[in-house]
């Protein structure tokens, strides 16, 4: 019982940064832009909010204060989502290749925050440690970050946003036949840019999420893949909110299980790992069902 | 419009003349120069300079530019645009020659200096560390624009350009990251030599910037000053080369090949594991182990191939988890030697002893040797390559009239012939400074050599390689002309993927990466990852690729010297290669007839009906 009650809460904190940076993503690729920058954007909202809470505390002497990691985490979605509007000028206004432009952002995002980090702490792969992490809230029996239980409550937050409100309906017209949506009098370009950017702000969060939540610093590359998995459980949850929901559900707790088999005797750490990225692929390949992208995804749009 | 722009450009290059270091005679270990400029040297720091250095000529040069740019400033509201060409053509070359005239003077100067203080008895040159600096380099690269100006002012300018967009995208999009990575730079790091330095000036703090940004590339593109220097830039080249060719052999085919890195750990698992364990004859063994390495590649990024064909699973995705799924293959196999299986202990046997994640050594027949003991074994310059180059070349362009099989089995018979003849013929002998031995540039180069002239070859010779380039462009008109999609998905992502296969090569049987025979679990795979800027750099064509990973290799050797030297890590070159990516997908922000072939074309078709419409206005027939 207790297993499972670690395997439980394990599986909330590993699905939480992949279902805030899917659920980005859902806006983004529902409004036609494919991003595969999410990766990026994780580590550059990881990078930010890590380096900001620092910055508070040693500035103010160490303070310990309730408002502090909230910073960290606005600081983290905003730099997320300035990366965001990068990715979106890029691919918007001049018509780049998405997933080209999408991959310069994940080699940005690779040896930026090295160079900060060399500048702020002499050191290439990580930041100090920071004592103002975000709160957790009690469960009854266990603890989570708040931020895991925000990710969850978004889940029909971001359903309700994109099927029962004008603005979600237009996201998706604009994602399956941007033309028809012009002509209803949408602007195409607009929906897209909010769409990116606030993709790259969820992602930020996801970020922040993993430096100043799940850890107390930032590691250079620490998403280890979560940007790519978010990506695979949007495929996998059919652009939908509740599909992605459980998908990285799923892949959450794929990743818990190798957290727990680590050091056991049933399976080598290493061959767990890599379970989730094999399911990833057993997912793309069809195996457990179909799943038909926003029809305009992927194309700039020309007027 | 464009002439607004014009006067801007001038004016911003003399307000940089005014503000930047001209030259630097000399320069401390950590950085700190005595910066030269027209208008007085700037010395936060207090260096002094030998007597007798003097650099009264800096003003006259200085008096000379500013008259230069306020005649390109007139000339271009000229009306007569055949003059105007004229006139801006003369000044460009006016002003190269101005900037050879200062480099001579700076250069000469310095050696004077040295030889006095060498004569007077000093034990070394008191000068060791100097170059001309931005102010200079400015008044370079305005000459240089005032002739692209000049050619843009005859008929057909336009046109010119967009003929050479595949040049003009990368060097623009290369020019931009470098100026934002200036401006990373700037921003992060203090100004040379002013740190702790009270009471200066802001004309100092903003000459202590410039300095710091000159000096960073000045020390980035350094490798290519000295023979080891460009040894290290070649080797790091070599892995770029083979993952450059293999996205962009992606490319051609319509695929994004992001699994270069997991190819390549596959690659070089594959490599190993011949190397290591295979007991074949020494003469076969190292061909073996090189093929293995290109099927591990291969493979890894054939199933992705594959999976696209069979259930239409997106390549862009797949490739990326196999990287880390290979990423966890390698750490399997390498990082410990016991497992337990559901409690059953499994023993491998790959690890080598020690703490490190390493296999063991590569056998001796398996090994690449370096390219030093090629080009001279023991000392003495051996005549064999430089000989089959030759007679490989010689006989390549002698053989114009045979069809291309036999024309490059000719070929190959000629390189082997001239390889064998080079190596029979007394060598000369040479000493090798340590500074060159040591250098890990092996026989990988040259097989990536031959990876690029497979990929020229194959690509645009074969009708295979055109089926494959057709798919790229067009899928369905090329399988309405008969191509079978499906079977080029896998067939390109195979090849695509035993190109990166192909660079473990150099880590693993050349010792590239540290010096020793062995798989490491630190291989640097992330190359792959570097292999899309090449791509993209060198638009998917061979030579450019070989001169995109040469550009990366040295900068990637120079990034080593930076880190030492001023403290900016050598991720700086990871971000320069993000920039490079983003600004080239985005066309360098040029006009849309630079990067859509189809308004390209347009803008040729123009210029040339314009110049048939001129050429009939000149030569009218006769009675019309």
């Amino acid at each position: 019982m207790e297993l499972i009650i670690a395997l439980f809460f394990s599986t909330l904190r590993q699905a939480a940064p992949l279902l805030l940076t899917a659920l980005g993503g859902l806006f983004s690729e529902r409004s036609g832009v494919v991003n595969i920058a999410l990766e990026g954007m994780i580590l550059f909202g990881a990078a930010a909010a890590a380096i900001t809470v620092n910055r508070i505390e040693v500035a103010t002497g160490g303070l310990e204060a309730f408002w502090i990691p909230w910073v960290g985490l606005l600081v983290g979605a905003i730099v997320g989502g300035l990366v965001g509007l990068i990715h979106a000028i890029a691919s918007i206004k001049y018509r780049a290749d998405q997933i080209v432009s999408g991959t310069a952002i994940n080699i940005a995002a690779l040896g930026a925050p090295s160079i900060v980090l060399q500048v702020l702490y002499n050191n290439t792969s990580t930041s100090q440690e920071v004592n103002n992490r975000l709160p957790l809230v009690n469960l009854g029996i266990g603890e989570v970050s708040v931020l895991v239980l925000i990710a969850f409550l978004l889940v029909p937050v971001v359903w309700w946003v994109l099927f029962k409100t004008p603005w979600g309906l237009r996201l998706r017209a604009v994602g399956e036949h941007p033309e028809a949506a012009e002509t209803m009098g949408v602007n195409v370009i607009r929906m897209r840019y909010t769409a990116v950017i606030l993709s790259g702000m969820l992602a930020g969060i996801a970020g922040a999420y993993l430096s100043i939540g799940f850890l107390n610093q930032f590691i250079r590359a620490m998403s280890a893949g979560a940007g790519f998995i978010a990506l695979a459980a949007l495929i996998f949850g059919k652009w939908h909110p509740f599909g992605v929901l459980g998908a990285t559900l799923l892949f959450g707790f794929a990743q818990a299980l190798a957290i727990q088999l680590q050091g056991g005797d049933i399976l080598p750490a290493t061959i767990v790992q890599a379970l989730p990225f094999i399911l990833t692929m057993l997912v793309l390949a069809g195996f457990i069902g179909r799943s038909r992208p926003p029809a305009a995804v992927g194309k700039p749009y020309d007027k | 419009m464009g002439r607004y722009l014009f006067l801007l450009t001038g004016l911003i290059v003399l307000v940089l003349m005014i503000l930047s270091p001209w030259a630097v005679p000399m320069r401390e270990f950590d950085g700190t120069g005595y910066l030269l400029n027209p208008l007085g040297a700037m010395n936060p720091k207090g260096l002094t300079l030998p007597e007798g250095l003097s650099f009264g000529w800096l003003g006259v040069v200085f008096a000379l530019w500013v008259l230069l740019l306020l005649a390109a400033s007139v000339v271009v509201f000229l009306p007569d645009a055949a003059i105007r060409a004229r006139a801006l053509y003369v000044l460009g070359g006016l002003g190269l020659a101005l900037f050879a005239l200062e480099a001579y003077l700076f250069y000469q100067a310095i050696a004077a200096a040295n030889e006095a203080a060498l004569a007077a008895g000093a034990r070394r040159p008191p000068l060791r560390r100097y170059a001309l600096s931005l102010g200079a380099y400015l008044g370079l690269f305005y000459s240089l624009g005032l002739l692209l100006v000049a050619r843009m002012q005859l008929p057909g300018g336009r046109a010119f350009l967009v003929r050479l967009r595949g040049v003009v995208v990368p060097v623009v999009s290369l020019l931009l990251a470098v100026v934002v990575g200036a401006g990373v730079v700037a921003i992060l790091r203090p100004g040379l030599g002013t740190q702790g330095v009270e009471g200066l000036g802001l004309r100092e703090l903003i000459a202590g910037k410039l300095d710091l940004v000159t000096y960073t590339f000045q020390i980035l593109f350094s490798p290519i000053l000295n023979l080891p220097g460009i040894f290290n830039s070649l080797s790091f080249a070599t892995p770029l080369i083979f993952t450059g060719l293999a996205v962009a052999f992606g490319f051609r085919a319509g695929l994004f090949n992001i699994g270069a890195p997991g190819q390549l750990t596959i690659g070089a698992l594959f490599a190993m594991l011949a190397g290591v364990y295979l007991p074949l004859p020494g003469w076969l063994l190292l061909p073996v182990a090189i093929l293995a390495a290109a099927l591990g590649g291969a493979l890894w990024g054939g199933l992705v191939g594959w999976l696209k064909a069979r259930f239409g699973a997106n390549e862009v995705i797949n490739t990326i988890m196999m990287n880390y799924i290979a990423a966890s293959v390698l750490l399997f196999m390498l990082a410990a030697n016991e497992y337990s299986f559901f409690g059953n202990k499994v023993t491998l046997p790959f690890k080598a002893e020690g703490f490190e994640g390493r296999s063991e050594e590569i056998q001796e027949a398996a090994r690449i040797p370096s390219m030093i003991n090629i080009l001279a074994p023991n000392s003495t310059f051996s005549w064999a390559l430089p000989l089959a180059v030759v007679a490989a070349i010689g006989v390549y362009y002698a053989l114009r009239q045979l069809e291309l099989g036999k024309r490059l089995l000719a070929t190959l018979a000629a390189l082997l012939a001239g390889y064998w003849l080079g190596g029979a013929l007394p060598g000369i002998p040479v000493t090798i400074s340590s500074a060159l031995s040591s250098q890990l540039l092996n026989g990988s180069f040259l097989i990536a050599v031959l990876a690029l002239l497979f990929y020229n070859f194959y690509l645009f010779r074969t009708s295979g390689g055109y089926e494959l380039r057709a798919t790229g462009l067009a899928p369905k008109a090329a399988e309405y002309a008969g191509v079978n999609l499906r079977r080029k998905m896998i067939l390109a992502m195979f090849i695509s993927g035993a190109l990166a296969g192909l660079a473990a090569t150099h880590y693993v049987l050349g010792a590239g990466m540290d010096g020793t025979y062995r798989l490491k679990t630190a291989i640097p795979s992330s190359v792959g990852f570097d292999g899309i800027a090449v791509a993209l750099m060198g638009q998917n064509t061979p030579l450019g690729i070989f001169l995109s990973a040469t550009l990366f290799g040295v900068l990637l050797a120079g990034g080593v010297s930076l880190n030492a030297q001023l403290g900016i890590s050598n991720q700086i070159i990871q971000v320069l290669q993000a920039l490079i990516i983003l600004f080239i997908a985005v066309g360098g922000f040029l006009p849309r007839y630079f990067t859509d072939p189809l308004r390209a074309a347009q803008v040729e078709t123009e210029a040339k009906a314009e110049q048939e419409a001129r050429q009939a206005k000149s030569s009218p027939i006769a009675g019309d």
